[in-house]
């Protein structure tokens, strides 16, 4: 199931007890998770259709009077074509309306670049007073959703278009941030969908005697105590669902560490591309084999260290 | 300085209920007052726009003090009438109002300085009485329709967005709500240039598609904006030569083909808006949202903005004709 399916239904069971609960979709609902609010709460969801700036005013405005709007569409339409509107009536007017991005990242299947929304945290972090949120599986989904629930915040939740099912969730307990193996000298920190690739990762690097662990970011904004977390590591591996730069990267270089930091995620010039994710992830070096190799010879180089 | 929205969020319905605030005054006196007052704080400030807040003040004035139910003591009231300046760049003609509402005291002077509550563009979390932040053309509609949705369906609140769990949950039916006689209204003020942003018409589409009655848009139209269209390339007349263009062709066409209700009016007949905001209020809530179409003056007032329009869209003066601004209006 898709991240933001699950979403979708967490939220519409939410709303049998959240009577303020709104969910605005820009016709897509089949599509990015919307269907099942719209399908349980018919009277609190509004088709406002394609039309992602004024979607967002209009959330805006509802928030305003006390309501709880929820506003889904693809990463690509909510965060690029709306960024204005998340700007002024969001982020400057901190109304809490809570985004819901599907098809965030770099992998959009055969809709391709259009449709791709491989820098949408470089947009979305950059915004004073919005949180962000890239859940890895089900458990951490329940957990944005519940915690936004709760507190309503102006909010953007990034959910991968790749089908995360629930018996393959991260190890652990799911929080904002966790450390999904031990903690080692060699750290792979990721976030969302990335997470299931730095874990793979260390997988065969641990196979080829190389210990590494995985640091999961799931909440980016407020980032909280990934600076703590990352004390005493010596070598750091960013690996995101991201461009390398303006994401989790970025936010890791901006910490200041000692140790050396090198960013895996897609280049700088990538926009996006139809494929299925296996062949995207192989032409851009970004696989479980693909990566472990790179860092292993990487951490091998000594003029790297 | 107004609290952040969570802890407005907890303030709770006050006894007064909000009502039509009237003027000791004439409204035509008050009127000129008023454009003294903006004269006085562009040019205290710098320099401001002049035509643009010279044209819609007479459409705020009469708004706040012969149609909008408000509540300058508890601004945040639940069932208050809304009014959302989306042409943010006048916000001088709204602080000058809402200040004669007793909203705030703080002088005009300070406007757009630093650490003054007056900020360049109108900021609710800065402001008593500014209903939403603009600035960015092209948004207040859409944030008023939402606001017009949500008070259409719900109970008006401030209670905080959130509920204890196994609170029991109202599924909103959909019909409007017990209040609608007195149900809120939301204006929204738009320019006439303002109306080239596509989000003005994604709205427009939206709320007739929702039948919003309850939403009435008001167009400053001037006629004019900052540089205005240029012929199209390879035109045999050049730019001079032409009759400007308005920023919109067609206007009250092309909102009646959005399936709005449209008004047209004198914008400067203060007896005629305050007929055509009832007539427009006159709506049930399901009724197709209205839109009045104030025909305005760029610079209304004052002669020498009058008379260059361009230069006074955003203009800084000297002393000497600031005191030429202030002389061609009525003596107080």
């Amino acid at each position: 199931m898709k991240l933001a399916d699950h979403c979708g239904r967490l939220l519409a069971e939410h709303g049998d007890h959240a009577p303020r609960l709104r969910v605005l979709d820009g016709d897509l609902a089949d599509s990015d998770g919307a269907i099942h609010f719209a399908t349980r709460h018919p009277a609190r969801f509004l088709m406002g259709g394609i039309a992602e700036q004024n979607l967002v005013s209009v959330a805006a405005g509802m928030a305003d009077t006390g309501l709880a709007p929820w506003v889904f569409s693809f990463a690509a339409f909510l965060c690029f074509r709306a960024y204005d509107q998340i700007r002024v009536c969001l982020s400057q007017a901190r109304q809490p309306v809570v985004l819901v991005g599907s098809h965030a990242g770099g992998l959009s299947g055969r809709n391709g670049k259009s449709h791709a929304a491989p820098n949408d945290l470089a947009l979305l972090l950059s915004l004073p007073g919005v949180q962000v949120w890239a859940p890895g599986d089900c458990a951490d989904t329940a957990l944005a959703v519940r915690t936004l629930v709760a507190d309503p915040a102006p909010a953007y939740l990034r959910f991968p278009r790749t089908p995360i099912d629930e018996v393959h969730g991260l190890p652990g307990q799911p929080a904002p941030l966790r450390w999904l193996t031990p903690r080692r000298p060699l750290a792979l920190v990721s976030t969302g969908l990335a997470s299931h690739w730095a874990l793979a990762a260390a997988q065969l690097l641990a196979a080829w005697g190389l210990e590494a662990s995985v640091l999961h970011c799931a909440r980016l904004a407020p980032l909280g105590a990934l600076g703590e977390e990352l004390r005493g590591v010596r070598r750091i591996f960013v690996i995101e669902d991201h461009c390398t730069f303006g994401g989790l990267g970025s936010l890791v270089h901006g910490l200041g560490l000692a140790a050396p930091v090198q960013v895996l995620g897609w280049p700088r010039d990538y926009c996006g591309q139809s494929g299925k994710d296996e062949e995207l992830l192989t032409a851009y070096g970004l696989t479980a084999p693909l990566l472990a190799q790179t860092i292993r010879t990487a951490v091998a180089d000594p003029t790297r260290s | 300085m107004t609290q952040p929205v969570s802890q407005r969020a907890l303030i709770r319905p006050a006894r007064s209920a909000p009502a039509v605030q009237p003027a000791a005054t004439p409204l035509a006196e008050e009127a000129a007052e008023l454009r003294r007052e903006i004269l006085r704080a562009l040019f205290a400030t710098g320099g401001g726009h002049y035509g643009g807040s010279l044209s819609v003040i007479d459409l705020l004035l009469t708004l706040y003090r012969r149609q909008l139910r408000v509540c300058p003591e508890q601004p945040r009231h639940p069932l208050r009438d809304r009014l959302i300046l989306s042409k943010g760049h006048a916000a001088i003609a709204l602080y000058a109002v809402l200040r004669r509402l007793a909203y705030f005291s703080e002088p005009l002077s300070a406007y757009a300085t630093f650490g003054s509550p007056l900020e360049g563009h109108p900021d609710m979390l800065q402001l008593p009485g500014v209903d939403f932040s603009t600035g960015s053309l092209g948004q207040g509609l859409s944030v008023g329709l939402g606001v017009a949705l949500a008070l259409r369906t719900t109970e008006p609140t401030t209670e905080p967005a959130t509920e204890p769990t196994g609170a029991p949950a109202t599924e909103p039916s959909g019909e409007p709500a017990e209040h609608a006689e007195q149900a809120p209204r939301t204006w929204v003020v738009l320019g006439d240039g303002e109306c080239q942003e596509g989000q003005i018409w994604e709205a427009a589409m939206l709320a007739a598609q929702q039948q919003l009655g309850h939403l009435h848009a008001v167009i400053d139209h001037n006629r004019f904006q900052e540089w205005g269209w240029s012929p199209p390339a390879g035109h045999r007349e050049p730019r001079e030569a032409q009759a400007p263009a308005p920023p919109v062709a067609e206007l009250a066409a092309k909102w009646r083909a959005f399936g709005w209700r449209v008004l047209e009016v004198d914008g400067h007949d203060l007896d005629a808006l305050e007929r055509t905001f009832a007539q427009a209020a006159s709506s049930q809530p399901f009724d197709p949202p209205s839109v009045v179409i104030a025909h305005t003056v760029k610079g209304k007032g004052v002669p020498m903005v009058e008379q260059d329009p361009a230069r006074f869209h955003c203009a800084t003066v000297t002393a000497a004709e600031h005191q030429t601004l202030l002389a061609s209006l009525p003596c107080p």
